[in-house]
């Protein structure tokens, strides 16, 4: 199950961050998010030792923490998603394809988001919007990953 | 790590025994240790310490546990796998009764470690020299009645090096099989109940297994062993839910505490064998299978303490275990997820480690707090101790004379827990664990990762009240949360900062926390804002916001206190103890109170006026209501306070007397909202003039003393970079605002003092040129005044000549400054030492006496022209206008004026003939073709000197005298006149020309004759200078003797009708006889009578004239007859020009008297 989204920025500075737990672990959350980043600064400076990644954008695995997984993607301008999941269970084969279906998605929302004449670049995405199709996005895949 | 005993931390090693013959023990014992792979040996000195046989054991009885806590540490120190027994050769080859006891000591042995089933090894002792002397016949007998092999058997000569080592390294063969044989044939033994499960209980399954491994690790046999491991864990496993053997909490601790040992020695030989990636997932799955198995709500910590303890040692292992090892994850394809970069970090699991054992501190603390009546069971938890089965307890009683061990129930068990769990505090380790990863993740450059474990090392410093060291820690972690705009991480650690500085006590640590948690950005539409685990600020909605401005306010007006609740002690801001916050660019305080201050001009004159906005914005949630407000400048002259119109300025308000104060409406922050105040501004000194600070002050003792910044560098704060909000600009002017600067340039003040240059005119080269400066002024007194004079070519490069580049001297300087001289000072009395004076040939330096106000001060400057050479002349004054302040900056006055130096007076010369006389030079014959132009004279004849004095310049020039003076007093030529002073001084007009005759007459004959210098002294017409003098040096004559000499001879004008003579005379100044060719040519204008071609002798040294009558029949200036006189011995002839053959021919006598007037 998804608990928490983030798009990130250049300065690593969080652009957009949504959890989906009813608990309140909202600032864990985000420590997450905010602790991947440094698995993702490795390995896009040490692009060899990551593994032959099916998609060069999907970062794979970043890492497990006592209850979530963390999976990160990197958009050509270097924008970060990053996915915070409890599915512990699923193999990892159906995760990688089940993640990376999810992040085209939200990436594709993503650019929609900015495309608005209306959102400075480099700004916090605040749109509604965005958000609710974020929800849909995310609900849809609870539902799948749960059938 | 450190929680398993010795035994379990390093890879199993064979014991062996030794027994009988003591003095060699240690040989063979230091012997065997040293070797690969070394062997434990136990030695008993004689054989009557040889423990009794074991008691058969009842297999029937349902096993107590799963593995005994010593079996292990049994098998590695107390069961030997082989016995060495040890004879010495006399008792063997001794006596009978020797031999008797030899026999019986060896049955002895063999009845004890038949049951175990342990190998036995035979030495027999000898000497060297003895060493043939023991029968074998003997030997063999000893040999069947220990029932071994013969090569069991080893004939041990210890006082013989070479011998001995072969002897040893024998002994540790034999013994080293000896033991293998054991360890496989009691695995085998073991092995093969499980094979045939021939058990009654998962219990002894898994014992078996675990068993099987421990001796296959003892013959190293690492691969069998991790697999019966294995085969334990995954017995184990199952038995969680099946096992009913025990009360369910303590079932769940056994079985955790063998999973633990399992692990342990599976991850010890998976990562000493270098498998990191298999270890890694081993350790996973054991996490996995273990982590849902809390058990019983009452005792959950010890699950987490548990789990914790997990993470921890396999940290500990991974960082102890090879490094090379640790970097080469291996290739083999693993069916699980391949672990991530941060998997194979110990500071991963340090980390971990660490959040599970606060997870098991909190649920202590929980049980702790549900169960009342701990107390009560505490003296009886005393008697509590671990049992003799791994991770079973049980109660120790003493009951008469002997120790009972009594199982526990549930509920005892848990009162123990929670007895030993308070005895320990766990901060201090959890802060270490911390640590640990901390700092290994600071060191591979996970600065996030290494923030988060820094975060929750300073979450536990503050549970433990130790501010400093949590402050110190939350003090990084702002510092990075603000660079990335990580806001809701930023809240949490700032809201734990206010806790801390209010347990320090430190009212304005407080006060600036709470400010900048206030004017942090709204986290708007996101519902993770409000989630209330936001540390101890609580959550960061805005009208949590609102709170803590207010109580950052009420601390700061000293409204109320600021108090700790763990300490007792109160702050209260009082006058005694004020606030001062200091904001500069880079403080996080920014956001709070922002300042901008600028000009609106670049520039000013001094005390002229310009206009300065102070533009303070604040992102704080409430109005903030500034009671004054400061400005200050570089130049503290400018500083001016404003005060709020809407509070009277109370007498606490520090008003300096003197300074300005303005008063402005209000001084009301609204959140994000400019509040510009426009005022004027006005400095008299000159320089730049910079706003440093804007002061605010709220409430008596509080202070924000902000650094102004400028529009044009202003840069946002990272954590409002990011927001979407409403941008203005800080000043109502946009260019204003991009461009603003919060310094102004204050020119110098308008100089009040004329500085005048007379020219008057080009300078003309030679003179003194005299240059009058003079200082006037206007409206400022003059003081300590200083003429600055500077000379300059105006064609760029120096005012040498070029060749004077080698050696300074005045002559070859073109322009000099000679001398400056000014009116004497009117006050005698100023000390001299005031005067400066420096005179350089380019540069000079006089200072100004001090001059009142409409006084004036000149002085002359002598400049020498000694080329012609323009040049530009600036003169500057730099003076104070008034004396009693030394520190004002001195105004200056520029002048400059170019100067044209020209040549005055241009002297030229030309040699003539007298009138019709021409000597005959033959040396000027000769030279006629060459470009010779040196003059020929003609000795002792007369010659004129013709002078002519052209006026270059352009003002009239005044002539007062000119003569020609020889360079050697002689005779060698006469010279008339010598000197004429001119009577009446000839004014030479510009462009005129000036002739005057002189008359040489040479006495030597020489060819470089040098005549002198022509020296005319002159004067500008306009004023009375000095008389220059311009000298004009006269080329050298070549002077000859002429040979011959002709002149004409005829009246100077002729009447009409009336006859007259005209005769050419020739002297001969030879010693020879001349041979002269003449004749005459006709004329219309002139009857003629004489010899019209004739050719005569002329005698040495002497003369002959040829006479000729004319008539003249013309009127007017009329051409004479030619007359050609030619010397044949020199082929010269003379053909005298038209000028001098004219004749004027009067009609009549004129009736005029031609006499003079005196003569009548």
């Amino acid at each position: 199950m998804i608990v928490c989204l983030a798009v990130v920025g250049h300065e690593n500075n969080p652009l957009y961050i949504q959890s989906f737990t009813e608990s309140d672990d909202a600032l864990k959350l985000h420590h997450i998010v905010h602790c991947s980043l440094d698995v993702i600064d490795e390995r896009v400076n040490n692009p060899k030792k990551s593994s032959p990644t099916i998609n060069e954008a999907f970062l794979g695995l970043l890492y497990p923490t006592e209850n979530y997984k963390v999976y990160g993607y990197l958009t050509n301008t270097k924008v970060k998603f990053i996915l915070v999941t409890t599915d512990l269970d699923i193999r990892d084969a159906d995760v990688r394809n089940v993640s990376l279906l999810f992040f085209r998605k939200f990436h594709a929302a993503y650019v929609d988001a900015v495309s608005n004449p209306f959102h400075i670049p480099g700004k916090k995405i605040t749109s509604k919007t965005f958000r609710e199709r974020v929800s849909s996005i995310v609900k849809s895949f609870g539902l799948s990953s749960a059938s | 790590m450190e929680e398993f005993p010795e035994e379990l931390r390093t890879p199993p090693v064979a014991l062996a025994c030794l027994i009988g013959c003591p003095e060699v023990h240690p040989l063979i014992t230091a012997h065997l240790h040293s070797q690969q792979p070394p062997i434990n040996a136990v030695a008993l000195p004689d054989f009557s310490m040889i423990p009794p046989k074991k008691p058969p054991r009842d297999t029937l009885e349902p096993p107590a546990g799963i593995i005994k806590r010593d079996w292990f540490s049994k098998h590695r120190t107390r069961i030997p796998a082989v016995v060495a027994a040890i004879f010495s050769s006399r008792d063997v080859s001794g006596d009978p009764a020797q031999r008797l006891q030899v026999c019986n000591d060896l049955d002895k042995l063999k009845a004890s470690i038949r049951g175990r089933n342990i190998k036995l090894g035979v030495l027999v002792v000898t000497k060297w020299n003895d060493k043939d002397n023991t029968s074998e016949e003997r030997i063999l007998a000893l040999r069947k009645r220990a029932e071994i092999d013969s090569k069991n058997l080893i004939i041990f000569v210890p006082d013989h090096e070479p011998e001995l080592q072969q002897c040893l390294s024998r002994l540790w063969t034999v013994l080293g099989e000896l033991a293998n044989t054991y360890y496989r044939d009691e695995g085998r033994r073991v092995r093969s109940r499980l094979e045939k499960k021939n058990y009654s209980s998962m219990e002894l399954n898994v014992r078996y297994c675990f068993k099987v491994a421990i001796y296959a690790e003892f013959r190293r046999d690492w691969l069998e062993a991790l697999k019966l491991y294995e085969d334990a864990y995954h017995a184990l496993r199952e038995m969680v839910g099946t096992s009913t053997r025990m009360p369910p909490i303590q079932r769940l601790v056994e079985i955790k505490a063998v999973a633990e040992q399992l692990h342990f020695n599976m991850s010890m030989i998976l990562l000493h064998g270098g498998k990191v990636l298999e270890a890694i997932t081993w350790f996973r799955q054991h996490t996995a299978n273990y982590r849902k198995l809390v058990g019983a709500p009452e005792v959950i910590f010890l699950h987490w303490e548990w789990l914790s303890r997990q993470y921890m040692v396999f940290a500990q292992l991974l960082e102890t275990s090879s490094p090379n090892a640790l970097h080469v994850p291996s290739t083999a394809p693993v069916a699980e997820e391949k672990p991530t970069e941060w998997e194979f970090h110990p500071a991963y699991y340090y980390q971990l480690a660490a959040s599970y054992l606060k997870e098991k501190n909190t649920c202590l603390e929980f049980a702790i707090s549900m169960s009342v009546d701990v107390g009560s069971f505490d003296g009886s938890a005393e008697s509590v101790v671990a049992s003799a089965y791994l991770g079973q307890y049980s109660r120790l009683l003493e009951h008469e004379d002997a120790f009972i061990m009594q199982p526990l129930t549930d509920m005892e068990y848990a009162h123990y827990a929670l007895a030993e769990g308070k005895r320990f505090k766990d901060s201090f380790e959890i802060i270490a664990l911390l640590k640990k990863s901390f700092e290994a993740y600071s060191s591979s450059k996970a600065e996030r990762t290494a923030a988060y474990c820094g975060l929750q090392m300073a979450r536990e410093y503050f549970s433990l009240n130790d501010f400093s060291n949590a402050k110190q820690i939350f003090d990084s972690l702002a510092n990075l949360y603000r660079r990335e705009g990580w806001l809701l991480s930023l809240w949490e650690v700032l809201g734990y900062l206010r806790e801390c500085s209010k347990g320090m006590s430190s009212a304005k640590d407080f006060i600036e926390y709470s400010l900048e948690m206030a004017s942090l950005p709204e986290t708007t539409g996101f519902s993770e804002s409000f989630s209330k685990d936001c540390g101890p600020a609580g959550p960061a909605t805005p009208s949590q916001r609102e709170k803590i401005h207010k109580e950052a306010f009420e601390v700061a007006r000293g409204e109320s206190e600021l108090n700790s609740d763990e300490q007792n002690s109160a702050f209260k801001v009082k006058s005694d103890y004020p606030i001062y916050l200091e904001i500069d660019v880079i403080s996080p305080l920014r956001v709070t109170l922002l300042a901008l201050v600028a000009f609106h001009q670049p520039m000013v004159k001094p005390g002229g006026q310009s206009l300065i906005t102070i533009s303070l914005r604040s992102q704080l949630p409430i109005n903030v209501e500034i009671d004054q407000l400061e400005v200050q400048f570089n130049q503290s002259e400018c500083n001016f306070i404003i005060t709020n119109g809407q509070k009277p300025l109370s007498s606490t308000d520090i008003v300096q007397p003197g300074h300005r104060v303005e008063t402005a409406p209000d001084l009301v922050l609204a959140t994000n909202k400019w509040l510009r105040l426009t005022y004027d501004i006005k400095s008299d000194l000159s320089g730049k003039l910079e706003c440093i600070y804007v002061i605010a002050r709220v409430g008596p003792n509080f202070t924000i003393c902000c650094r102004a910044e400028s529009p044009a560098l202003i840069n946002d704060s990272p954590l409002w970079k990011f927001e979407n909000r409403l941008e203005t600009i800080p000043i109502k002017d946009p260019g204003l605002a991009l461009s603003g600067q919060k310094a102004i340039q204050v020119e110098e003040p308008e100089p009040q003092v004329d500085l005048i240059l007379h020219s008057s005119g080009p300078a003309l080269v030679g003179e003194s040129f005299i240059l009058p400066v003079t200082v006037s002024s206007r409206g400022h007194a003059v003081h300590s005044g200083e003429l600055k004079i500077n000379l300059v070519d105006t064609r760029g490069g120096g005012l040498l000549s070029p060749r004077g580049e080698e050696s300074f001297s005045s002559e070859n300087i073109h322009v000099e400054l000679v001398d400056i001289s000014c009116d004497a000072p009117q006050d005698q009395s100023e000390a001299p030492s005031d005067k400066i004076q420096k005179i350089q040939p380019s540069f000079g330096l006089i200072s100004v006496p001090s001059l009142d106000m409409g006084e004036s001060w000149s002085c002359k400057l002598k400049i020498k022209w000694n080329h012609p050479k323009p040049i530009m002349l600036y003169v500057s004054l730099g003076y104070l206008p008034r004396s009693d302040e030394p520190s004002l900056q001195k105004v200056h006055v520029h002048k400059s004026l170019q100067i044209e130096g020209t040549t005055a007076v241009a002297i030229n010369h030309r040699y003539m003939l007298p009138f019709r006389k021409d000597p005959l030079l033959l040396l000027k014959l000769k030279s006629i073709s060459e470009t010779d132009q040196t003059p020929y004279l003609a000795l002792n004849e007369k010659t004129l000197l013709i002078i002519s004095v052209k006026n270059c310049s352009e003002v009239p020039l005044r002539l007062l005298s000119m003569s020609i003076e020889t360079e050697v007093k002689s005779d060698a030529c006469t010279i008339q006149p010598q000197q004429e002073e001119f009577r009446e001084a000839v004014v030479n007009m510009p462009g005129e020309e000036f002739k005057k005759v002189f008359t040489i007459i040479p006495k030597v004959k020489s060819t470089k004759l040098k005549i002198g210098n022509v020296s005319l002294r002159w004067e500008r017409d306009s004023n009375a200078t000095s008389s220059q003098v311009t000298k004009y040096r006269l080329p050298d004559v070549n002077v000859e003797l002429p040979l011959l000499a002709v002149s004409l001879e005829c009246p100077p004008h002729a009447f009409i009708g009336n006859p007259f003579l005209y005769s050419v005379k020739i002297l001969n100044q030879t010693e020879i006889l001349q041979e002269i060719k003449c004749s005459i040519s006709d004329s219309q204008s002139f009857v003629l009578s004489g010899p019209h071609s004739d050719t005569m002798l002329v005698l040495p040294r002497s003369a002959q004239v040829l006479t000729y009558m004319l008539v003249p029949l013309g009127l007017g200036s009329l051409q004479l007859p030619r007359v050609t006189v030619a010397s044949v011995r020199y082929s010269a002839g003379l053909l005298p020009s038209n000028a001098s053959l004219l004749v004027f021919v009067y009609p009549t006598k004129p009736h005029v008297d031609l006499k003079p007037p005196g003569d009548a």
